[in-house]
């Protein structure tokens, strides 16, 4: 599903935020992210939805050579990946529905078929009854919640989760992480940078740990170090 | 399909609701410049039926009488080319059913006028440019040709002719300078507005753009603004372009009616047909509907990256 080849990414000369990373990522697969602020994991999620372009190497997503897209395709790339983010990224002026239901909107999608998903992924998130509040009339678990069915009401094939859990108590961060595992469990790959060491000590997924842009361990069913 | 024309609609409204101050800036200034733009063409165009008969530097005409055959028509024409006054290609000749064609532009509305005209009635023509310097040498000539049996009269640039027609130049210049300059402010002032709007939606943008939206669809919603933003502004400038007109013709018929002298009368010439201000308020929406939609697509392009 995902595919590294010896990909480096440099901002300046002086600045690499990723350096020779290699590694493979099979369909549905859980792979957790891990190292310290500026590591390199941001980065690695953003290489993959292609907001970044590497300097060297290649990155291969469902099968294209993300390099060789042309920008035309990358709209078309990114409805197979869900993302989901620290802040949430939610639209403020929207409703939970509204902002589920953008997804589909943006992408063309019938209003036939926006009125059936967004309840149905509503439900899957457990936020059922609450399609009317904005996200200010949210808890931030719930918001992260909103953010997790936006990213999966289109059904994507890769989940790409950059520290979901960071702005949350520890009890609302495990909910978020049962609801990603449930989701893993649909076939949807997932890919989550994270450095709570408690969550991926109480998931044990596979591990891939970077520090200063450096691939320094990829574990199955590994635990924060 | 259904659901993209009504989001980018939508979005459009709402957009251009959020920022109504900016739009009503740009709508504004796009009006001012359309509307002197479109005065432009309207001044240009009466300008253009006073000195219908005067056009290219012509300076001096010989009517000849009605029922005059062509060959007497050619040698009076020779005798001009004899005098040596005229310039290379300086002579013309119009027959009666061109100079009718004429009367019908300058006489535009005067209904008894044109009804009493029929083409057999018309003068033929012979238009003289002088070459350069041999402007001095016309009167001569003029009484030179006058004498001749089958011309009616022989008409010489007067001096109000020559400065209509440098009046004529020197407005044109002044106002198409003016109008271009008002418009790229105009187009500058969408630019910003919209460069705005994108500011302000930059979260969502980032989202769509996450979500796969593509890039045309995220831009569509905001050149719409931009197009709609110019349409408004070229509406509200056909308002004032057809005030303009409707008090200038009205001006010009109250003068011919108080003084009814034939140069007062003369004057009418300066009024433009509803026809023609039709025909430049058309120009005039298209325009400004380029101008803002174009305006807004670049703004738009610069602040998407993929």
């Amino acid at each position: 599903m995902i595919r590294l080849d010896n990909v480096t990414k440099q901002y300046t000369t002086e600045v690499t935020a990723v350096r020779d990373a290699s590694f493979d990522i099979p369909k549905g697969e859980f792979v957790f992210l891990v190292g310290a602020s500026g590591s390199g994991k941001s980065t690695l999620l953003r290489l993959l939805n292609r907001q970044e372009r590497p300097e060297r190497g290649s990155v291969f997503v469902a099968g294209q050579d993300l390099n060789a897209m042309a920008d035309s395709k990358v709209p078309f790339l990114r409805r197979n990946i869900g993302n989901i983010f620290q802040d949430y990224k939610l639209l403020l002026n929207k409703t939970v529905f509204e902002n589920v239901a953008f997804t589909l909107e943006v992408i063309g999608r019938p209003n036939h078929v926006i009125k059936q998903q967004v309840p149905a992924v509503l439900e899957l998130v457990q936020l059922h009854g609450k399609e009317d509040r904005f996200p200010h009339q949210l808890s931030g678990g719930e918001q992260q919640r909103v953010s997790i069915a936006r990213a999966f009401v289109n059904r994507p094939l890769i989940m790409l989760a950059d520290e979901p859990t960071g702005n949350l108590d520890p009890s609302t961060g495990e909910g978020i992480m049962r609801l990603l595992d449930r989701i893993n469990k649909t076939g949807t790959t997932v890919v989550m940078a994270t450095h709570d060491q408690r969550i991926v000590n109480m998931m044990r997924r596979r591990v891939i740990q970077l520090d200063r842009g450096v691939i320094i361990r990829d574990q199955v069913r590994g635990v924060y170090e | 399909m259904l659901t993209r024309i009504t989001y980018a609609l939508r979005e459009t409204w709402a957009s251009f609701k959020r920022n109504v101050t900016l739009s009503a800036a740009s709508i504004v200034t796009a009006a001012v410049a359309l509307l002197l733009a479109g005065s432009t063409l309207l001044i240009q165009k009466a300008f253009s039926n006073l000195l219908i008969q005067w056009q290219g530097g012509v300076e001096m005409i010989v009517f000849m009488k009605a029922g005059t055959s062509p060959e007497q028509i050619a040698s009076v024409k020779q005798e001009i080319v004899d005098a040596g006054v005229a310039a290379p290609d300086g002579i013309s000749t119009l027959d009666q059913q061109q100079t009718y064609d004429q009367a019908k532009v300058v006489l535009a509305g005067q209904t008894t006028l044109l009804n009493a005209l029929s083409p057999t009635s018309m003068y033929s023509e012979i238009r003289v440019t002088p070459a350069k310097g041999q402007q001095d040498r016309l009167p001569d000539l003029k009484t030179q040709i006058e004498i001749e049996p089958n011309v009616s009269k022989v008409g010489l640039a007067t001096d109000a002719i020559l400065v209509y027609r440098r009046l004529s130049s020197f407005v044109r210049g002044v106002t198409i300078v003016l109008s271009s300059v008002l418009l790229m402010v105009a187009v500058l002032l969408i630019w910003n507005t919209i460069r705005t709007a994108m500011f302000a939606r930059r979260r969502e943008i980032e989202v769509m753009k996450l979500v796969g939206a593509t890039n045309w669809f995220i831009r569509i919603p905001f050149m719409l603004e931009g197009l709609l933003q110019g349409l408004i502004g070229s509406v509200v400038s056909c308002i004032g372009l057809v005030a303009a007109n409707s008090l200038w013709t009205n001006n010009l018929n109250g003068i011919a009616h108080d003084t009814k002298s034939s140069e007062t009368i003369s004057l009418l010439a300066l009024r433009v047909d509803s026809g023609y201000l039709q025909g430049i308020m058309v120009i005039v929406v298209i325009i400004g509907m380029a101008a803002g939609a174009i305006g807004a697509g670049v703004a738009a392009s610069r602040f998407l990256d993929v």
